[in-house]
């Protein structure tokens, strides 16, 4: 139980450095973390790392708010096309095969990451 | 008003994609918001978070009415997140824009990579065990 404990707090703290520097959700380290390490199954490690995200989202975003590094109104204009985003997606995850869409959005990442870098 | 419409498809297209591969929508706002709309790249970070957070709510509660939600590996995790968050947020504000864009950059690239491997992968990962979905 120890070790998981320490397992838990190492993984949150490298997932909230991730999520503060960067301004993601820290998910990508969560989950896969919670799978591998805690051995938590897909379903599980989903439900807990968004419960995560919410603690350390939070600490990020008064950090970023307080710096005047956040577009309040462009968030919630986002926010209101992701809810419904995320209704059509769920329904196209059922029916599309979920490899060449992984595969093209892998490459969708990998051009703006080289673009960002110039 | 035309950006406006914009940012609500972003949004859109964003949840869509990150709800049909099971990721966070920040790894789409931030590139999104300083490639398509010249963002600078703390105000585009800062943004995606003021998104995450909601969104993150809302997430929790659905899963935690399914009971996937492992209360007490998440408490720790987020509590030592916090701190996490609170110094990579410092660390990222003390940045030159310019430096904290192309390190996020090699960050998408790495999760790119590793999202292809994956998706690779895919096929031969759910004929090996079937069980696990």
């Amino acid at each position: 139980m120890s070790q998981s404990y320490f397992r838990a707090v190492a993984l949150g703290a490298v997932a909230g450095i991730v999520a503060g520097l960067f301004g993601v959700g820290g998910g990508v380290i969560v989950v896969p973390g919670l799978v591998l390490w805690l051995a938590l199954t897909q379903r599980e490690a989903s439900g807990t790392s968004s419960a995560t995200i919410v603690a350390s989202s939070a600490a990020a975003v008064i950090s970023f708010g307080v710096s005047g590094s956040v577009d309040w109104r462009a968030a919630a204009l986002i926010l209101v096309g992701s809810v419904v985003g995320a209704w059509i997606g769920a329904w196209i995850a059922g029916r599309v095969d979920e490899r060449p869409l992984a595969i093209t959005f892998a490459l969708v990442l990998a051009v703006a990451g080289v673009r960002m870098l110039f | 008003m035309l950006e406006a419409l914009a940012l609500i498809a972003l949004g859109l297209a964003a949840g869509a994609v990150a709800a049909a591969l099971g990721l966070g929508g920040g790894v789409i706002f931030v590139p999104s918001l300083v490639v398509l709309f010249g963002f600078e790249q703390h105000l585009a970070q800062g943004t995606s978070l003021a998104v995450i957070f909601p969104t993150a709510i809302v997430a929790t509660v659905a899963h935690a009415r399914m009971g996937n939600v492992r209360w007490p590996l998440a408490i720790p995790i987020g509590i030592a997140g916090v701190i996490g968050a609170v110094i990579g947020a410092r660390i990222a504000l003390g940045l030159d824009a310019d430096l904290l864009r192309r390190m996020f950059g090699m960050f998408l690239i790495v999760l790119a990579a590793r999202m292809a491997w994956r998706a690779w992968g895919l096929t031969d990962r759910s004929e090996r065990s079937p069980d696990r979905t």
